[in-house]
């Protein structure tokens, strides 16, 4: 059995490499393909010769079309993705520099997201077609379909400018502690609002997912034998339908994450959030080419990486994973 | 039309959001000859509120916010239908081509599809407009390329389906070319999931195109709801207004694809919504427990009746079963799918599906009241088989793949099962005990470890029977016990029900539709047809002695290995629609023996002997 799971991780983990060989290439024909010089688009519109010569130099960009792409291949491969030329520092240093701030973040309303989602998705699948169900569930749909972004300024709107309860912007306010236990309050202050935003327009697909989920597996002929056996509403749903209802969660957990990620580069634009999304809005109005490049590759490799661990962790509560 | 009523009615949802998409379209096309302000003229006070003049205020610039809202409409619609246009065409074509020719041709392709699955579109069409520019027509071709595999997935699934139907074989084996039957007859065909779909492409598109507006990539000839709101960003403390309408206006229509698309696909898999209905039980009674004798009955079921609701109507699997079941005595329960036994099974425990309700009847379980006139009996507020559940009486189910929990160990769900009702015990007590049960019924104890799926099936009925002897009941139901299983094994299983019966002093109640299976293990016979007990007597009378014509249909049907060859007799038509209210014989329309009075009264329960009773008109008189 456990031959069975070693080699399911072994392939899963191969899977990775022509993914992160795609979007490399992608970036490349994308460069290739883009309006102007390639050397200006990666060094910027007024930089100086000796910089643009170099940029030529180590792009071989005089050399044939599938050179180039092998240079791009193991250059980009080798993490070297480039030069900022807006910071002038490597733009895998800057994105870097960022993922923690993106980290707590995306973490926090992810996992605030699921409990929360699950919770009450599980709670309404008690009571299919009931009024409370279909009430939720559309309501669901709506949370799922609010722009963000939107939701973000609106929240500012209410706690920050009308109540004055809770900060607009940034992770720590300028005069606040630096260290200690009143740092963090300080921060969780700040996350408050993006969080939430975040949290609240993913938070309807894990209502829906654990609904019906939930209403499928209470169906099942092994519910109807723990029923049998005389376990209580509350054990059958909370210890052997939920285990079996995650599975589809977990799923849709890896296959969201880009869609999450999505969202925190907007969120993060609204709340002058210190991460990733903020760096990208920034590279955006500098026309900076190579981070806007290599966060595509970070974000994309991180998404891979999160299908694989989700996988994983489907092999963990599905025996049967592994197995066919 | 009729139908598209039909669909909608009870639907508010759906409804709705055809309202708001219809609004919508309205807008964008009868924009430029609407009584509104130029969306683009400036001549109005900048930062006028929300009022008589403007309805949604006006912006920095003086722009009237309504106007450029319905403007706005028509930048959205047109991303949404041109972008999941081409998204749903590449999905249609590249999936096609890749369930319809399948080998290696189909792995490239659904290896492609599933890596661009993964890579986060509104990352690659950020970079794509801001490599190329910020033009509304590479935002939609952006927003395709990022979004077709999700259609590409489901035709490819749609094809793999649909290739081998009959008449896409015909069309091949007539000649058609590989080109004509995937347009002409496989394409069609498997359309309406990847129509359900684009509405909800369409809703991600909308909020890509605002998502990009809104960090400065929109196109700058446009009016868009994500660059106003881009715009409003800014003045969120002078004019909120600037924001919060078209944020309002996105929310509406993207909500209103996405329950459209919901609404298409539940009206499109009926069976989507079959989950969702639960029926109303009857109020529960409260009975003052009595002290139960010693040696009643272990089982005492009278004129019980239950329904399924199906929708508007609801028909009755169980009408009126009484029987009683002495203790160490074994019931067989016959009859062919859908004559109500395995629901005669599932009521005894109370274990029916969300749709089933009791409407009348009693059983007694050892003596204590469950059921009175169809509601369960509760003591305290707790329901009076609770105690009895698994220690009294205990069922097994027909298909024990199923039966058991999947994604837990066998051991587990048996010492789970055993310290429900033992609180007292430790689990090394409980371990004990599913040794002692794994042993008598033959399984390994290593077995303890597997997951159901690591068993085979015989391995797993054993299994299930084990779990249903933790508590050594008095009662056992066996709902088909062997049926997924191979003779050879289906006859060990028999066997091993059978040897224990009489080593624990069990009582039996097996259900099945093998008579020969019933006949090896049971002392009585009841055979059931349409919801009744028709016939119900000692096995060897059933088989020598039958007086109702279904059931010496039912034994003509079997094969004989001795005795003259002849062909198994078969029973002409259906078994009778149980929706329909009873005024005569069930079994009239399909009896070779049936007069008159069968198809006007109802039969009377004929004591034929002692311990043999028949439902039918002539059960005293007809001789075989």
């Amino acid at each position: 059995m456990h031959v069975g799971l070693l080699r399911f991780v072994l392939l899963r983990l191969l899977q990775l490499v022509p993914v992160t060989i795609i979007v490399i290439v992608i970036n490349f024909l994308l460069l290739h393909l883009a309006p102007g010089d390639i050397s200006t688009t990666l060094a910027g519109d007024n930089a100086d010769p000796a910089y643009l010569a170099m940029i030529r130099e180590s792009y071989g960009l005089d050399r044939p079309f599938h050179e180039q792409l092998w240079r791009y291949l193991v250059q980009i491969g080798s993490g070297d993705m480039g030069v900022s030329f807006r910071s002038r520092e490597p733009v895998f240093d800057e994105i870097m520099l960022r993922v923690p701030a993106t980290l707590l973040l995306v973490g926090t309303s992810l996992v605030l997201s699921v409990v929360v989602g699950t919770s009450i998705g599980t709670w309404i699948a008690r009571r299919p077609g009931s009024t409370l169900d279909s009430g939720i569930s559309a309501l669901a749909v709506g949370l799922f379909s609010i722009p963000v972004f939107w939701l973000g300024l609106m929240l500012v709107l209410l706690f920050a400018v009308r109540l004055q309860i809770l900060p607009a912007m940034g992770m720590t306010s300028v005069d606040g502690p630096r260290e200690g236990i009143g740092r963090v309050m300080d921060v969780a202050t700040h996350m408050v609002l993006p969080v939430l935003a975040l949290m609240t327009v993913s938070l309807g697909q894990y209502v829906r997912l654990a609904r019906s989920a939930v209403a499928e597996v209470m169906g099942e002929s092994y519910i109807t034998t723990v029923r049998a056996i005389g376990f209580s509403e509350r054990t059958i749903m909370m210890h052997y339908a939920l285990r079996n209802a995650l599975l589809p969660v977990v799923t849709v957990l890896g296959l969201q994450l880009g869609l999450v990620l999505t969202g925190a580069v907007l969120t993060e634009t609204v709340f002058s959030w210190p991460g990733l999304g903020r760096l990208i809005y920034d590279a955006i109005l500098a026309r900076d080419t190579p981070v806007i490049m290599g966060s595509f590759i970070i974000m994309s490799a991180t998404v891979a990486i999160a299908s694989l661990v989700t996988d994983l962790l489907y092999a963990v509560i599905d025996p049967r994973v592994g197995l066919k | 039309m009729l139908g598209l009523v039909r669909v909608l009615s009870g639907r508010i949802a759906l409804v709705l959001s055809m309202i708001i998409v219809g609004l919508a379209v309205f807008a964008a096309i009868a924009a430029p000859w609407l009584p509104i302000a130029d969306p683009n003229a400036m001549d109005a006070m900048p930062y006028t509120p929300p009022g008589a003049e403007h309805w949604l205020g006006t912006d920095n610039y003086g722009r009237d916010v309504l106007s450029r809202i319905v403007w706005g409409a028509r930048l959205a619609l047109l991303v949404a239908l041109i972008s999941s246009a081409i998204a749903s065409f590449l999905g249609i074509v590249l999936g096609s081509i890749s369930g319809y020719f399948g080998g290696l041709i189909d792995t490239v392709l659904s290896r492609t599809f599933d890596v661009f699955l993964l890579i986060p579109s509104f990352f690659l069409v950020l970079l794509i407009v801001a490599l190329f520019g910020s033009r509304i027509e590479f935002t939609m071709v952006a927003i395709a390329l990022t979004t077709w595999p999700r259609s590409a997935r489901i035709m490819r699934a749609q094809v793999l389906s649909l290739k081998s139907r009959v008449y896409v074989q015909a069309a091949k084996a007539a000649g058609a070319s590989h080109a004509r039957t995937l347009i002409r007859h496989i394409i069609p065909n498997g359309l309406a999931p990847i129509i359900t779909d684009a509405t909800i492409l369409m809703g991600l598109a909308v909020l890509t195109e605002a998502g990009l507006s809104f960090l400065g990539l929109g196109d700058q000839n446009a009016v868009s709801w994500g660059r106003m709101i881009f715009d409003g960003q800014r003045e969120l403390r002078l004019a909120p207004w600037m924001s919060i309408f078209p944020g309002v206006s996105l929310l509406l229509l993207v909500a209103a694809f996405n329950l459209l698309g919901d609404g298409l696909n539940e009206a499109l898999n009926p069976q989507l919504r079959r989950l969702t209905t639960r029926a109303a039980q009857k109020p529960t009674c409260e009975l003052v427990p009595t002290v139960p004798e010693p040696d009643a009955p272990i089982l005492r079921v009278s004129n019980l009746r239950m329904a399924y609701d199906l929708g508007s109507n609801s028909i009755a699997p169980v009408d009126g079963v009484s029987f009683t079941l002495q203790r160490g005595d074994s019931l067989g329960v016959v009859g062919e799918s859908g004559c109500g036994k395995s629901s005669l099974g599932a009521a005894i425990l109370q274990v029916m599906a969300p749709n089933a309700r009791m409407t009348d009847g009693d059983i007694d379980l050892a003596g204590a009241p469950i059921l009175r006139d169809g509601c369960r009996v509760v003591h305290n507020g707790r329901d009076s088989l609770a105690s009895l559940r698994w220690t009294k009486a205990a069922i097994i189910f027909q298909s024990a793949m199923n039966a058991l929990n999947p994604v837990m160990k066998v051991g587990d769900q048996l010492i789970e099962a055993f310290l429900l009702h033992r609180t007292d015990a430790n689990r090394d007590a409980a371990m004990q005990r599913v040794v002692a049960v794994f042993d008598l019924i033959g399984v390994p104890r290593a077995r303890m470890g597997s997951y159901p799926h690591e068993l085979s099936g015989g391995m797993r009925q054993r299994v299930m029977i084990a779990l249903s002897l933790l508590h050594e009941p008095e009662l056992l139901v066996a709902d088909e016990p062997t049926t997924a299983l191979d003779v050879l094994v289906q006859d060990q299983i028999l066997g091993e029900i059978d040897a224990l019966k009489k080593q624990m002093g069990l009582s039996l109640i097996l259900i099945s539709h093998d008579m020969g299976a019933v006949a090896e293990t049971c002392r009585r016979v009841a055979v059931m047809y349409a919801g009744e007990i028709i016939e119900i007597a000692p096995t060897e009378t059933i088989f020598g002695y039958a007086r109702h014509p279904y059931t010496q249909a039912l034994l003509a049907a079997l094969p004989t290995v001795s005795g003259e060859k002849r062909l198994p007799k078969t029973l002409p038509g259906e078994p009778v629609n149980m929706a329909e209210p009873m005024t005569a014989c069930r079994f009239a329309p399909r009896c070779e023996k049936a007069a008159d009075i069968c198809r006007t009264t109802r039969p009377p329960r004929v004591d034929v002997a002692p311990e043999h009773e028949a439902l039918c008109h002539f059960a005293g008189l007809v001789r075989t």
